[in-house]
């Protein structure tokens, strides 16, 4: 009763545990996805858009050069959104999942914890495949415009963890307050696609006048996009205001979703 | 002054309850309940529904929160010690939420990791509890293929993962075919016979019959009786019944005829029931004023009996 509920870290990684059980036999099945879908933005984009802006290119890089980090970040964000969102209402509502682990020493907020976790690993792990595809396919055929070329990139698979531990507190939060599983597509077309157009993924959004910047400012994947693909060309020290914002944001909004999950677990 | 050792009669108890209530907004819907559940038996909740079983049954597994008053799992306060006692306990909930993502024998290890116990003595338990369940050669069956009886059947080997002090179970048979039911309450005997602690929730009269050696009868929040099953039918009801159904206008004849002989009746659809200590006396009367009755069936009393005659006929829900 009363307080504020701290996660148990044996208990989350027992829910993280479970997840990783069950990944380990569907992955293949549901990897093909999480590809298809930054290599068609690459393609259709990177290639389409960008042989009309060869000229100069974006900040001294290739147009593809500048969007495929992005799109490292914007995997990680749908990824652990859909983590989040579907499949844990799922979890929640239909197969009463959480009803069944809750019964157990395992308490509501290690399941919420464990949910955050495994999103990351998640994203991680598609990040991480995604990511040895964008260097493979820089090195073979724009050898001279590689498309991941600083030994930074080996910071990228812990970052794209951090980067879906977020978009999971926040999918988490709308899932904790929503009882129909329609009205995700309120949270996928007024959150997450806005989140994604206007990340600086495509297009920088400093060079626009006020208050655009300032808006991109408040955008937890503008961040994570800066901080992937300065990770991917070589970090300037800004980049550490980025992973600050990330880590604030993330921190400060995580116990949030955990008491409202619990409410709903238990009455 | 409790340290979970609360004698009565010699026995130990594993549950206790002292004004335990429960409010949701502005609904209350546990008004003050007191029971006490003793080591080996098996102790049951009755009740229409929404009587409060099942929210009596949720503030037990930690599903609910006490609104107030008390309620020890062997001596651990509930609100206190959330995680040990869960520990400590094993549920079978009344919806299925079985993984389906998972295999039989996976839902068993997964379940026992929860709990934090070795592998190797999870692994040994849950080849034991399939077999306990007859669900040996579905090991590696999915969820989704087994019949209602096989998967309430895994829930209670579920159940069961962490050798657990207590069972509770939540009408642990609703929605079986009679074959099902006959084989979950075998495995139930069986887990009595061997001095495990079961609680359970019903509103079938013959199951409650059944399986507990003691029981009590909730209604609107409250424990309104409370006894073993035998007791409560000599306490409330007459040792014989008799059914006696003909027409209408028959029926409203005989009522009157047998009002002096009978302890009391109690009309039922097309049929009239008489409750008598002496059934004879009540056949006596009836031949006496040759009356035409279609059918009678004299049969002894049941706890049916005592629970209509206690919740009354009404439908509740």
């Amino acid at each position: 009763m009363g307080g504020v509920r701290i996660p148990s870290a044996r208990g989350a990684f027992r829910v993280w545990q479970r997840n990783a059980m069950i990944f380990r036999k569907y992955w293949k099945s549901i990897l093909a996805p999480n590809f298809i879908d930054p290599l068609l933005y690459l393609g259709a984009l990177g290639l389409g858009l960008g042989a009309f802006i060869r000229e100069g290119g974006i900040n001294g890089q290739t147009y593809l050069q500048y969007i495929a980090p992005g799109l490292l970040a914007s995997n990680a964000m749908w990824a652990a959104s859909f983590e989040s969102t579907f499949n844990t209402f799922v979890k929640l509502k239909i197969d009463r999942i959480y009803d069944a682990i809750t019964t157990t020493p395992v308490n509501a907020e290690d399941v919420v914890a464990g949910e955050y976790l495994w999103a990351g690993t998640r994203s991680a792990l598609y990040g991480t495949a995604f990511l040895a595809v964008l260097t493979m396919l820089g090195f073979v055929f724009t050898p001279e415009n590689p498309l991941v070329s600083s030994p930074w990139a080996l910071l990228l698979p812990p970052v794209l963890l951090i980067i879906g531990v977020m978009f999971s507190v926040m999918g988490t939060l709308f899932t904790s307050l929503i009882q129909r599983i329609d009205l995700y597509a309120y949270y996928f077309t007024l959150v997450i696609t806005p989140l994604f157009l206007f990340s600086g993924i495509f297009f920088p959004v400093e060079g626009f006048p006020a208050p655009v910047p300032q808006i991109a400012w408040l955008n937890p994947l503008y961040h994570a996009v800066n901080l992937c693909r300065e990770l991917a060309s070589g970090p300037s020290p800004g980049v550490l205001a980025d992973a600050a914002w990330i880590l604030v944001f993330t921190a400060s909004l995580s116990l949030l979703p955990v008491q409202l999950m619990r409410k709903r677990l238990v009455s | 002054m409790n340290d979970g050792m609360n004698h009565k009669a010699g026995e130990v108890t594993t549950l206790t309850a002292r004004d335990l209530r429960k409010s949701y907004d502005d609904f209350q819907a546990v008004r003050g309940v007191d029971f006490e559940v003793y080591r080996g038996e098996c102790f049951g909740f009755l009740g229409p529904n929404g009587a409060g079983k099942t929210t009596t049954m949720k503030m037990i597994y930690g599903a609910a929160i006490p609104t107030s008053g008390e309620l020890e799992v062997t001596g651990l306060d509930v609100k206190r010690h959330e995680r040990a006692v869960k520990r400590r306990i094993g549920v079978v909930p009344q919806e299925n939420n079985l993984d389906e993502d998972l295999k039989v024998r996976e839902n068993l290890l997964v379940y026992g990791r929860y709990f934090d116990l070795p592998k190797k003595i999870v692994a040994q338990r849950a080849e034991e509890l399939l077999e306990f369940v007859q669900l040996s050669e579905k090991a590696e069956a999915k969820v989704e293929q087994l019949s209602g009886g096989m998967k309430r059947r895994l829930l209670v080997a579920r159940a069961l993962i962490n050798d657990p002090d207590l069972v509770v179970l939540d009408e642990p048979t609703t929605g079986l075919d009679p074959q099902a039911r006959h084989l979950v309450w075998d495995k139930l005997r069986e887990l009595t016979s061997e001095g495990k602690t079961l609680i359970l929730t019903t509103h079938y009269m013959d199951e409650a019959a059944q399986l507990c050696d003691r029981l009590c009868i909730m209604e609107g929040g409250g424990i309104i009786s409370e006894g073993a099953p035998r007791d409560l039918i000599s306490e409330h009801v007459s040792a014989e019944v008799l059914e006696l159904r003909a027409t209408p206008e028959t029926l409203e004849k005989l009522a009157s005829i047998v009002e002096d002989v009978a302890d009391n009746t109690d009309r039922v659809g097309d049929a009239l029931l008489v409750y008598a200590s002496d059934a004879d006396a009540v056949m006596e009367k009836i031949r006496e004023w040759s009356v035409e009755v279609d059918n009678i069936l004299r049969r002894r009393a049941t706890l049916e009996d005592v629970f209509l005659k206690l919740t009354g006929r009404r439908l509740v829900d």
